[in-house]
């Protein structure tokens, strides 16, 4: 379980950003994907309705449709850079990661309510810690700071009502 | 085409060699035990951002064809608060998320799978948050611009506050 | 481990590029203006923004210090005709040129559109006694040098009078003129 330092895996971070702003001319992001693969959902199922609605739009008249959308690429990308890492470091494995006494069920009821919350946060602040603290703090966005402040600050916050969550032992 | 797909093997290379995968460790940041979290963050963040700033001034970059998103404080105050309420119950971000899930994680799938139903309950309620989210939207605004200060100055203050951190960092892993 | 060590060198370099970015200030050579536009809107509704063709003669005749009357067109059609004493000052080499503050600016071009806009660009730079011809060349041109009523200008800059029916003066037409 040998992780790099985490300073050298910034500068390496740093460096996949800067070429993401060089060669494409924008930063990462994450979030964007999931509001695509939303997007396309909704007009899979109400094609009219997601036309109308002026959010799920937004995402759906990318040239090449909304699956071929520049970020969607980039997430495919971060799941086979992440299973190639995983796998070459040894770190690959079937598990529910949560701590002492924690039933796989209510971990996976915790992830999938956070999950929701950090899509409705991302959704309103347009992005999230790819797109929002990353891309738009390097690049010293006012909105882009004020997200990194909120989101830690309400992190700080809640983080000890769940400290049972991760237990050691 | 392919830039993306590079690029975003690339990341999540990055993110799992740094074991942002595993969502034991990124609470670590919000237990002060394992502050990975924002010693990477902040890192890659000073990286891009002297980057940028150097290759503009070597004439390599055009700083004007890179898209800044836009600025809509009201909206990314109280999306910032409900996302890292999100992130500390989960214990991952959406990208995160995605590197754990392509690491095995269950979890990671699951908060990927709630990403998804979070977006769609709020797109599904735009209609509602409309006023919010366009609250006081204003393009682009960047930190110099706001505090009438050159980028360089605000690249220096940034650095030292992020060195600042780091030296904090460390004390307090020592500690835990 | 290799990299506690290279902790130290990382914090250095980045403190040391920083440092230098503050110096240095901006990344981009920007070249910044920066206007009120109150005061501008005030001046282009008062008309004291340009001067007409008539009035830019008699200045030109007269000598008046600190004048320079600057043709924003490109080379190419200056070297066709110019207003007598001009210099070209094509927009992008108007805005990196510096120029006497105390001196009279005034900007023409074709018909005015572009010598208005590098009013507000001079006027954006700082420089507080700018003009530019409302009409362009061809207000100079009608009003100085092809009027219907010549006066003791038109004869000054070698324009003849514009006979009922006579076509508009051209640029072509001037340089045919002389001998």
């Amino acid at each position: 379980m040998k992780y790099s330092d985490p300073y050298l895996a910034g500068v390496a971070l740093g460096l996949v950003l800067l070429a993401a702003f060089v060669f494409a001319g924008r930063g990462l992001g994450a979030s964007g994907a999931f509001a695509s693969a939303a997007s396309s959902a909704v007009h899979a199922v109400a094609p009219a309705y997601a036309d109308g609605n002026a959010y799920f739009a937004g995402y759906l008249h990318e040239p090449g449709g909304a699956w071929r959308s520049w970020l969607v690429l980039e997430i495919a990308g971060v799941f086979i850079g992440g299973f190639v890492s995983a796998v070459l470091a040894g770190r690959w494995r079937r598990t529910i990661e949560r701590g002492h006494g924690v039933s796989p069920g209510s971990r996976l009821a915790a992830a999938a309510g956070g999950g929701t919350l950090m899509g409705a946060g991302a959704m309103l602040a347009r992005g999230c810690t790819s797109g929002q603290a990353l891309t738009g703090g390097a690049l010293l966005s006012v909105g882009a700071w004020a997200f990194i402040v909120s989101a830690f600050a309400a992190g700080y916050a809640v983080a000890p009502l769940r400290r049972r969550a991760w237990r050691e032992s | 085409m392919v830039t993306p797909l590079l690029i975003g093997i690339a990341f999540g290379a990055a993110l799992e060699r740094a074991g942002l995968g595993s969502a034991r460790k990124l609470t670590g940041q919000f237990y002060l035990t394992d502050l990975t979290v924002f010693k990477v963050m902040f890192t890659a963040i000073v990286t891009a951002m002297l980057g940028l700033f150097w290759l503009a001034r070597l004439g390599l970059v055009d700083l004007s064809g890179i898209y800044v998103p836009e600025t809509a404080l009201a909206a990314q105050i109280a999306g910032g608060v409900v996302f890292g309420a999100g992130f500390a119950i989960a214990g991952l971000c959406p990208g995160t998320s995605c590197v754990a899930a392509a690491s095995g994680r269950g979890d990671g799938v699951a908060t990927a799978a709630g990403m998804f139903a979070g977006m769609l309950a709020a797109g599904l309620a735009f209609p509602l948050l409309a006023p919010l989210y366009s609250a006081g939207a204003r393009g682009a605004w960047t930190v110099p611009d706001l505090l009438h200060v050159r980028s360089g100055v605000v690249i220096f203050g940034v650095v030292l506050m992020a060195l600042a951190g780091f030296v904090l960092a460390e004390r307090l892993e020592r500690r835990a | 481990m290799i990299a506690a060590r290279l902790r130290p060198i990382m914090a250095g370099a980045a403190f040391f590029l920083a440092g230098a970015a503050a110096i240095i200030g901006t990344p981009t050579r920007s070249v910044r203006g920066s206007v009120d536009v109150r005061t501008l809107a005030s001046e282009v509704a008062r008309e004291s923004d340009h001067v007409t063709a008539l009035e830019l003669a008699d200045w030109i005749r007269a000598a008046k210090p600190g004048l320079q009357v600057l043709d924003v067109r490109s080379a190419g059609e200056f070297d066709r005709y110019h207003i007598p004493t001009a210099r070209s000052m094509p927009l992008e080499t108007l805005v990196t040129t510096t120029f006497d503050p105390n001196a009279t600016l005034v900007l023409y071009s074709e018909g005015g559109g572009h010598a208005a806009q590098a009013w507000v660009l001079l006027r954006a730079l700082g420089y507080q006694h700018v003009f530019s011809l409302r009409g362009g060349l061809e207000e100079w041109l009608e009003d100085v040098m092809h009027p219907a009523a010549p006066t003791d200008l038109t004869r000054y800059f070698g324009g003849f009078a514009r006979k009922p029916g006579d076509a508009p003066l051209t640029v072509d037409a001037l340089r045919r003129h002389g001998c």
